[in-house]
């Protein structure tokens, strides 16, 4: 650098610019060690026999006796069966609200940056506040939702976060309650990438309504639902914060799902074994992962041949901006 | 334009009645949107509504939404009463703060260098960041527990902070698109007078690009107040606990004998916890405000693409 002259050697158009890297290296430095180290130490910790107490299990390879475990462990599999109840509680609902909530925003005339605005407001709330919120509208004696209940009628209402039957319902409600504004914004920046022509243009040729949300809307925002599904699929079964904070698994273990399981077996009982809760997590996320291509593929593979031109997904992946 | 494609082209041409103007508005979809809103915000109002009531009050109508006689019996328990309370409050800010300005530096320059810098890789780097965006992170929390462990950073403020701004992928985007959304012949000129790329960087790009890190700062400061799981594995000290984790441990309902002798007639344990549930929540929903130009016209415009 030195021997070339300043004007050229500064120039954007050079190809080695050893500033760059200076402008990069903070950023990139603290994502490889909090980010990206994470990921891989997390896959080799999970065939490890690592107690977090005994700092020298830390290396111990134990091959696949994790997975042995894990199969002849009951509470993995009853986990596994809470974890799927959740995520069928949770994703149908989710998807259909937020997909309505979508559709009726981008349509109104007016007001619809406040819509916007308000339909967002429950997902930046303390996750912790929300939930806890929701501990005292369910509340048996005094919550909002059991004194209106008694109001109309009802003589015993459910005891709803200690009730085996309805617990788990009750955090699914919490959850959609926090879930639904991210997908809503996805199809949002979906539906508006499509654009006003289209529609126009059916309704002279006198589509009605619904006819164009059939024909134009649904099929131009697949890509956007595989990938809302995409989303929710890796992070839906995934769901911790609701039952730490609401039920801590009870009543009954009806709501230790497997990312409470795998939390509390790395940091709240026994040994802290880590190298058993990080091999559960690997086969949650492989799980979820494979699920989830899957479904995306097929969406994605349906579209090619008549796929449109402007791909609203793409404008939708750069916005999935906090999950 | 939106509404007509809702409904069949009038095709006749004379005057329209009151009645068909109704039906061709788009009023039911503001009512959709209505009852949207009041699922959503009934648990809200019902929180707030009964942080101002009393113990009476609230004995005699725990579901109403409006206080029949409001008062205040519940804040000033919480400003007086709750110890931990401020300290909470305090680490918080630091964290959320914290948080913000060290993403906004690092987002920044990086963003900076996508932006305008040719270098061996940038393509590369660039996909590697995009597709990352993707991958699921909580699966990473054991070994990030170790990696804190080991960098002697749990029960730390400042390590929490380094692991909040670590999330830059998203706030790297934003950034390069502020940058590219500035005209480059200024820097050019400053670059060929011999101005190194720092201080084009700090004195003619970064002024320029306050609109986005506004945007960052802001998703920083609500990502890092709001967050529950990684904190509540992090923090256990209670002096450096925030409040989005130390809320769980200051509400008042599970053990009635936090409440003091002077509040114990006056209030109940819901009362208290929904003003503290409260107080926990407004300083994001402030912040949250700042972002409403960006939900209001943003998103139709293309802020948010690549």
């Amino acid at each position: 650098m030195a021997f070339r002259g300043r004007k050229t050697s500064r120039h954007g158009g050079e190809r080695n610019n050893s500033w760059a890297y200076l402008f990069l290296a903070p950023a990139l430095g603290l994502y490889l060690l909090f980010s990206v180290w994470p990921i891989f130490r997390g896959a080799a910790m999970a065939f490890t026999d690592y107690r977090f107490i005994y700092p020298d299990t830390r290396w111990d390879f134990n091959g696949l006796a994790n997975y042995r475990e894990m199969w002849n462990d009951p509470d993995f599999w009853n986990a596994v069966r809470v974890t799927i109840r959740f995520t069928f509680y949770v994703l149908p609902f989710t998807v259909i609200i937020s997909f309505i909530l979508a559709v009726v925003i981008s349509r109104v005339r007016r007001l619809a940056g406040l819509y916007r605005w308000m339909i967002y407001l429950p997902v930046i709330l303390p996750v912790a506040v929300t939930y806890l919120m929701f501990g005292e509208l369910f509340n048996t004696k005094f919550g909002l939702i059991n004194t209106v209940l008694r109001d109309f009628g009802m003589r015993r209402p459910p005891n709803w976060l200690n009730d085996v039957d309805y617990a788990l319902r009750a955090i699914s409600i919490a959850d959609i309650w926090r879930g639904v504004g991210f997908p809503t914004l996805l199809f949002l920046i979906g539906l508006y990438s499509i654009g006003n022509d289209l529609y126009e243009a059916a309704a002279v040729d006198g589509a009605s309504g619904w006819q164009q949300l059939r024909s134009i809307t649904l099929p131009l925002l697949k890509p956007v639902f595989a990938l809302v599904l995409l989303l929710s699929l890796s992070s839906i079964p995934m769901t911790v914060d609701p039952m730490l904070i609401l039920t801590g698994g009870g009543p009954r273990d009806t709501t230790m799902s497997l990312g409470l399981y795998s939390y509390k077996t790395a940091f709240q009982l026994g040994d802290l074994r880590l190298g058993y809760a990080s091999a559960m997590n690997l086969v949650l996320g492989l799980s979820s992962a494979i699920i989830a291509l899957l479904v995306f593929r097929s969406l994605r593979g349906d579209l090619e041949s008549s796929g449109p031109k402007r791909r609203p997904w793409r404008r939708a992946a750069a916005a999935s901006a906090d999950q | 334009m939106a509404s007509t494609s809702l409904v069949l082209p009038q095709v006749t041409p004379r005057k329209k009645s009151i009645w068909q103007r109704f039906w061709r508005s788009d009023w039911y979809l503001h009512v959709i949107m209505i009852l949207a809103l009041l699922v959503t915000f009934i648990p809200i109002i019902w929180m707030i509504s009964t942080s101002f009531k009393d113990r009476v009050g609230f004995a005699e109508a725990p579901a109403s939404l409006i206080p029949a006689n409001p008062t205040l019996v519940n804040y000033r328990y919480m400003l007086t009463a709750v110890e931990n309370l401020p300290v909470y409050m305090r680490n918080s800010f630091i964290l959320a703060i914290g948080t913000a300005v060290v993403q906004v530096f690092v987002a920044s320059l990086a963003g900076y260098a996508f932006a305008r810098m040719q270098f061996r890789g940038k393509n590369l780097i660039l996909g590697m960041l995009i597709i990352s965006i993707f991958i699921p992170r909580s699966g990473g929390l054991m070994a990030l527990y170790e990696l804190m462990s080991f960098l002697h950073l749990r029960n730390s403020l400042f390590g929490l902070i380094l692991l909040f701004a670590a999330h830059v992928p998203v706030p790297i985007f934003i950034m390069r698109q502020a940058f590219l959304s500035i005209p480059k012949e200024i820097e050019e000129a400053a670059i060929l007078d011999g101005a190194s790329w720092f201080r084009v960087y700090r004195q003619i790009a970064l002024p320029l690009a306050l609109g986005g890190m506004v945007i960052v700062a802001t998703l920083a400061f609500i990502t890092a107040w709001s967050d529950y799981l990684v904190t509540f594995t992090m923090i256990d000290l209670d002096s450096q606990m925030t409040i989005s984790v130390g809320i769980q441990k200051v509400l008042a309902s599970s053990y009635q004998s936090a409440l003091t002798v002077q509040f114990r007639g006056a209030l109940t344990g819901e009362t208290a916890d929904a003003a503290m549930l409260l107080t926990a929540t407004l300083p994001v929903v402030i912040f949250y405000a700042l972002l409403q130009r960006w939900f209001m016209r943003g998103l139709t415009e293309g802020a948010v693409k690549l």
